[in-house]
């Protein structure tokens, strides 16, 4: 069951030992090693994280270690461009440190370690415990067997360098990552690209260009139009999600053969020549295999994975009071964490509502729908839930505050045994919410 | 004492029933120049084609440049194909739609890259330097044979085969042909290894010896 909800991940983890033991020559054993205790200290790191830290520290945590892996294969492209065009950079003593074991070691450690995090994310948001951990970390054990038997089996000549390698390994990274909605980076930094574009757009609009709307035609307004359109974000973050690839790519491509003129004897002569030039090509084929990983992350991200905890509403009914009564135990234990639907109909009106146990331990009651978006309801993914029209994730600890797209608070009264919530109220404040959102709908713009 | 460039211990080649070589020792020095006759059909083209590693034997041993032959991979074969060995042949196996140069190009693309100044530089090493960009039919045989030559040595052979390359020619292009090796092979020092039906052709080399139905029969030397 883990292993299946992991798929992504453990295929993830298997390149990223591969990439590794190829990155790596000679150094198997350090490599095999400090990868999967890496992994093994992320996974536990991961789990007693999520036992003593709200849910929104882990993840930020673990997002913010993959932003800066992602950063790091920036820096590095635009060191490795800057490089191939001749210019001496002296990054000579850190590649240096690549082929040794401690370069090798600190490396694996680290893919490991986030590789780690990731998968207990995946789980731990949930419903992770130990034995499941441990399961986990057990398949990445035999997962890193398998890669040091096909690592042995791929060509010799199929050679990895370093900057191919940390592409490589970033890339498997980001899309391990990317199926989990909130360690995914691609859906954060195209928002970030389109609000940049918008504010920029704005404030240039503002200051500078324009004193009066009337005076621009209509054809410039069309093109200042597309800068707001929601594709700017999408294609601004696609251009910095794949340049550093592109960029590792192009600096193995330019690459200078080796001079081979002084070589007297033509048969050498070439031969050297076409080991360089077939060397190019291997080395080339890393960084251009890690752009369809980007892409397949980017997909992901797109259309994420996640299954959400979606029950079907449980109908209600009211006492003669008007009181619903929902019992703590019975049938479903109302204080596990998920989230619970219920349908109450009365006089041929009818409302949506759900009950929650929030991570601080509080239980509250809400509407499904909020007070801007159609009511299409609420599911339930990691650490949040989601509004299924409008698609954003609201974390968890904030269910049951009122605004925005979160869903609409009830009154409520919390008893030993349950929670009672009066139906009049339930009625109209649906209704009410009903009609609000039907009307932004229609008279809005 | 030179090293062996070729040894065979026991080496045999049958085809079905066929046994067209004979367990055969033979020992070949570095840089000498040996002669193979016999009548036709007597196992001479299964030797040379063995030696090349155009073929496998069926049993024995098999030793060319310090590689063991039967040990290596097709991979392995191919590899020793384009870096050690150089064949010319009787028909001159040359692409009739590419010209000279390209020709000569060709056997260097396979080998690593082509380059167009040694390829030319090649041919006019072996008198060709005016044709450069004719197309095979357009040459002589003997034409066609240097081209050949030109073609087996672009890649620095340690061993260059040819399989009675001179069989279609008449006495006085032989003698040119003939000259020619001699004078390469003082520059290259590659060791020679030719299966010829002439007397005359055999006595430019060091050694000859005498295949009759796939065993060695008698072997002498030549005083060039
Ligand atoms: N591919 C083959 N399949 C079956 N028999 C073969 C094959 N190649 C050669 N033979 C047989 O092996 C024997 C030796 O052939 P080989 O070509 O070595 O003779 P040769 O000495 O080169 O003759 P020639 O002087 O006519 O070229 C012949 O009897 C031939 O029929
Ligand atoms: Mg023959």
């Amino acid at each position: 069951m883990v292993a299946v909800k992991l798929i992504p991940q453990l295929i993830s983890w298997f390149g990223i030992v591969l990439v590794l033991l190829r990155g790596f020559p000679g150094l198997r054993s350090v490599v095999t090693t400090t990868s999967i205790s890496g992994f093994a200290i992320g996974v536990s790191g991961a789990f007693f994280m999520f036992r003593s830290l709200p849910a929104a520290i882990p993840f930020g945590a673990v997002k913010s270690a993959l932003g800066v892996s992602f950063l790091l294969l920036w820096g590095i492209s635009v060191a490795a461009i800057y490089r191939s065009t001749g210019r001496r950079v002296t990054i000579s003593s850190g590649a240096r440190l690549v082929n040794t074991s401690i370069g090798a070691g600190t490396g694996a450690v680290l893919a490991g370690i986030i590789t780690g995090l990731v998968c207990a994310c995946r789980i731990s948001g949930t419903d992770g415990n130990f034995p499941k951990l441990l399961f986990l970390v057990l398949i990445a054990g035999i997962l890193t067997v398998i890669a040091l038997a096909v690592e042995k089996r791929l060509p010799a000549s199929l050679t990895v360098s370093p900057s191919g390698m940390l592409t490589a390994v970033v890339a498997l990274l980001l899309f391990c990552s990317s199926s989990s909605l909130r360690l995914d980076l691609f859906s954060p930094l195209s928002m970030k690209v389109m609000k940049g574009v918008h504010d920029f757009v704005h404030q240039f609009m503002e200051s500078v260009l324009i004193p009066d709307h009337l005076f621009v035609r209509s054809v410039v307004w069309g093109y200042i139009g597309l800068l707001f359109g929601k594709e700017v974000g999408f294609w601004g973050g696609m251009i910095i999600w794949f340049t550093p690839a592109i960029l590792i790519a192009l600096a193995i491509n330019f690459q200078r053969l080796p001079s081979v003129a002084h070589i007297r004897q033509g048969a050498r002569r070439r031969k050297l020549l076409a080991d360089a030039i077939r060397n190019k090509r291997m080395l080339l084929i890393t960084p251009l295999f890690s752009l369809a990983i980007f892409a397949a992350a980017a997909y992901q991200s797109s259309f994420p994975s996640v299954e959400y905890w979606d029950p079907k509403p449980e109908p209600v009914t009211a006492s003669p009071s008007g009181e619903i009564f929902i019992p703590k135990k019975g049938e479903i234990n109302l204080e596990d964490g998920k989230l619970h639907k219920y349908l109450f109909k009365q006089e041929g009106k009818e409302a949506r509502f759900f009950v929650l146990l929030s991570p601080a331990g509080q239980l509250t009651v809400d509407l499904d729908a909020c007070a801007i978006c159609k009511p299409d309801g609420y599911g339930q993914a990691e650490g949040s839930v989601i509004c299924y029209y409008c698609k954003t994730l609201i974390p968890l600890d904030t269910v049951g505050k009122p605004g925005g797209c979160n869903p609409v608070p009830i009154q409520f009264t919390e008893k030993a045994d349950g929670v009672a919530i009066d139906g009049m109220t339930l009625l109209n404040a649906w209704s009410s919410t009903v009609r609000a959102t039907a009307r932004v709908k229609e008279g809005g713009k | 004492m030179a090293t062996t460039i070729i040894e065979t211990g026991g080496l045999t080649r049958s085809y079905g029933d066929i046994c067209a070589l004979k367990p055969l020792d033979l020992q070949v020095p570095e840089g000498e120049w040996l002669s193979v006759m016999g009548h036709s059909g007597s196992g001479k083209s299964t030797l040379m084609n063995l030696v090349g590693g155009l073929d496998r034997p069926s049993a024995g041993s098999l030793m060319v440049g310090g590689e063991d032959l039967l040990a290596l991979s097709e991979d392995g074969l191919a590899r020793f194909r384009r870096e050690f060995v150089g064949i010319i042949f009787q028909q001159h196996h040359l692409v009739p739609y590419l010209t000279a140069v390209e020709n000569v190009m060709l056997a260097q693309y396979f080998h690593s890259v082509p380059d167009e100044a040694e390829a030319r530089s090649a041919l006019e090493r072996v008198g060709l330097g005016h044709r450069l960009k004719n197309r095979p039919g357009e040459l002589s045989g003997g034409e066609q044979q240097r081209v050949c030559i030109a073609r087996a040595i672009i890649n620095s052979p340690k061993l260059l085969l040819g399989d009675e390359p001179t069989g279609n020619l008449d006495h006085k292009s032989t003698v040119m042909i003939m000259e020619l090796l001699k004078e390469l092979r003082a520059e290259e020092r590659f060791t020679v290894v030719m299966v010829t039906h002439n007397q005359e052709v055999a006595a430019w080399g060091d050694r000859t010896i005498y295949l009759d139905d796939g065993v060695l029969v008698r072997e002498e030397r030549t005083n060039s």
